[in-house]
């Protein structure tokens, strides 16, 4: 009794596997892109600062590099004198690197570049060369001399390579931080989730009913993730331990009763049978050992349900034919059926086979038609049929459809559950065991039972796995119908 | 008929020895397994009665050792749970019945009855007769006083059950599994009404009742 039943097949399906988000949302990978922002908007800061502070420092010093050239140049005496200096300089200046223009008052244009400009001070001139797409920018002085205009420009690609290498660097550092931020957190994040993947199935197993779940040993070390699994195993451990001294409680009650009512049951036998005793005293004699019946019955269904439970070998299944079966015990119900004023008809023609113990799913019948017998008015029909279905044909599928009052929608799942009655039903005999079992034996079986609307009335449907492919033996025909 | 009991719990030891003792059998009551092993082989008894659970040795072993001794003793198990398990371990060990608990005592008695007859059984005999009552086997007829009754396989299966362990009872769980194959008690009364449907064809239309209810047990054919 120490393995826990998986839940009623066909009951609500409380217990399903829920979605866990992408791995991109995981924690682990959260954290890696957090982290890689973090550290690229710290680097964009203090880069960009050095940056600015470095670009400030160049462009002071091409400042008075400018101012000083100038300078020079005021010491010339006259615009003809300042004309020739700058044609000297010129010629020995790459106007890569510094252009030095005089425009004369008389309008010719001295240097090695001419830039034209109408106000005096610093200004950022940028030269679009042809065929390049470079654009090469200068900072240019401008001061008017002689009555004409000097300027002297210097090339300001020095601060726009700067800017161009703090851009490397920023990539260089930036990037691999990046690439091995994001890879790492996606590596952890899968393994984790390969982790996390093996803690949520055995909660959902647990969830299910399935208290025999434990988390397999994590790869990896230890972590916080062991612990918790860890702790999922301490608390199925502790759940399964309680659900099993429950079922051995009720076990263990069941099976200390059985003993004195079996007396009660023999000692009622024999006051029956004692010849002094009035008609009226042997009557309720006899109802007493009726009831006694009835607990022995119920009994025999809550040790029965516990042992089913409690793993009953599957190696005792051969393959049978439950058309057969079906037929056998439609034909043993038929005149009680008649006699209490219903109609049991039989729908099974050709031999349906079936994987399982036929005392067992004999009971499963009987259960099923002594419930539908139990809980229909009198006149009611009650159609049992057993057929093949799914795609190859090799489901066997059992029904029993009647037309009587049928279980509220909100009533089916409660109905598998043990010693559980309908309120209007609680009048009629019966222990509330018979569909318990039903189920019990059904998943015992890997069959799923389902309670449904016939409209009106109950249809229970069992449906049955495949059997691997092997006949029947010849000559197991049934007949159409016993009534 | 000397029947040995071997059952540990003394209460209900006693009531199987004192019931049986009542139907005038003589009975021996044991409550050691390996003591009830003993005297299973030692003793001249013509039933084996052996709770499933036992000090010493289990009602399994028990019986799996006499048979592997060659003993053809009858024996029926009781079984506690009412379990398939203990059922199929009980019958592959070499039991011949087994009951569980708690049963009526008439079905104790029925049953204790029909392991005892067991080897008068037949297989040749092609007619059967109870009174008045004739049945061919080989032509699958049915007559009493010379009338024809016409009886559904399935009757006729049932009355064949009965004739062939006349003045022996049948209970309910018997006839279940000796016409029907099937191995449960029924909460319904199927059973009570394929009997008197039989009834109603064997003996309603004659004076004399050929089929009897015995009260707590089951049912009877006699001549």
């Amino acid at each position: 009794m120490t393995e826990p039943a998986p839940p009623a097949a066909g009951a609500a399906d409380a217990a399903q596997a829920l979605p866990r988000p992408g791995l991109l949302k995981s924690a682990p990978m959260r954290m890696a892109i957090g982290l890689v922002l973090l550290f690229s908007v710290i680097s964009l800061l203090s880069l960009g600062g050095t940056y600015l502070v470095l670009r400030n420092t160049f462009d002071q010093a091409l400042r008075d590099d400018l101012r000083q050239e100038v300078a020079g140049f005021r010491a010339a005496p006259s615009a003809a004198a300042l004309a020739a200096l700058v044609e000297a300089q010129a010629r020995v200046t790459d106007p890569d690197r510094r252009i030095v223009s005089y425009l004369a008052p008389d309008g010719r244009a001295y240097g090695n570049g001419a830039i034209e400009r109408s106000e005096e001070g610093f200004r950022i001139v940028v030269f679009d060369r042809p065929n390049t797409p470079v654009r090469e920018s200068y900072l240019a002085l401008t001061a008017g001399l002689h009555r004409g205009q000097l300027t002297v420009a210097n090339s300001r690609s020095q601060i726009d390579d700067l800017g161009e290498m703090f851009a490397t660097v920023l990539l260089l550092s930036l990037l691999p931080t990046v690439i091995f931020a994001l890879g790492g957190g996606l590596l952890i994040a899968r393994r984790t989730a390969r982790r996390l993947t093996a803690v949520e199935a055995t909660l959902d197993r647990l969830a299910s009913g399935d208290l025999a779940a434990r988390v397999p040993e994590l790869p990896g070390r230890a972590d916080d993730l062991t612990a918790i699994a860890a702790r999922v195993d301490r608390m199925a451990e502790a759940q399964q331990q309680s659900v099993s001294a429950l079922r051995q409680v009720s076990a263990d009650i069941a099976h200390d009763l059985k003993t004195p009512i079996q007396r009660v049951s023999v000692l009622l036998d024999r006051l029956q049978g004692n010849a002094g005793l009035d008609p009226e005293a042997r009557e309720l004699a006899r109802r007493a050992g009726a009831e006694t019946e009835n607990i022995v019955a119920t009994f025999q269904s809550l040790l029965q349900i516990a042992q089913i439970e409690g793993g009953s070998p599957r190696s005792r299944f051969e393959v049978l034919d439950l058309a057969a079966l079906a037929a056998t015990l439609a034909e043993v119900y038929e005149p009680a059926a008649e006699e209490g004023g219903r109609r049991l008809v039989l729908e099974a023609e050709a031999p349906v086979r079936v994987n399982g113990e036929r005392r067992l799913l004999g009971q499963v019948l009987a259960n099923l038609i002594e419930n539908a017998l139990r809980h229909t008015p009198p006149g009611s029909l009650i159609e049992l049929s057993v057929r093949e279905s799914g795609e190859n044909g090799g489901q066997a599928v059992l029904e029993l459809r009647d037309n009587g009052p049928g279980i509220p929608a909100e009533e089916r799942g409660n109905v598998l559950r043990r010693l559980y009655r309908l309120e209007q039903s609680r009048s009629t005999p019966g222990s509330g065991l018979g569909l318990s079992l039903v189920s019990v034996i059904a998943d015992l079986h890997g069959a799923t039972l389902e309670l449904g609307d016939n409209a009106p009335g109950l249809v229970v449907t069992l449906r049955f796995p495949p059997v691997s492919p092997r006949p029947l033996p010849r000559g197991k025909r049934t007949g159409k119908s016993v009534s | 008929m000397k029947i040995l009991v071997i059952e540990d719990d003394e209460t209900t030891g006693d009531y199987i020895a004192a019931g049986l003792r009542e139907e005038g059998h003589s009975v021996d009551l044991l409550a050691d397994g390996r003591d009830g092993l003993i005297r299973a082989t030692a003793g001249d008894y013509e039933v084996l009665i052996v709770d499933r659970m036992l000090p010493g040795l289990d009602g399994v072993s028990l019986v799996k050792t006499l048979r592997g001794a060659g003993s053809k003793l009858p024996v029926l198990i009781l079984t506690s749970l009412g379990g398939i398990d203990d059922r199929i371990d009980g019958l592959n060990a070499g039991a011949d019945d087994y009951l569980v608990k708690p049963f009526a005592f008439g079905e104790l008695s029925a049953r204790v009855a029909a392991l005892a007859r067991r080897p008068q059984m037949r297989a040749e005999e092609t007619v059967l007769r109870a009174g008045d009552l004739e049945m061919d086997l080989v032509r699958r007829r049915v007559t009493r006083q010379g009338q024809e009754i016409d009886l559904l396989p399935r009757e006729f299966a049932l009355l064949e059950h009965l004739l062939r362990r006349k003045g022996r009872v049948q209970t309910r769980t018997m006839l279940l599994e000796g016409v029907w194959d099937l191995g449960f008690d029924p909460q319904t009364n199927v059973v009570e009404t394929h009997i008197s449907r039989l009834r109603a064809k064997v003996d309603r239309p004659f004076e004399r009742e050929l089929i009897q209810t015995v009260r707590g047990a089951g049912y009877r054919i006699d001549d």
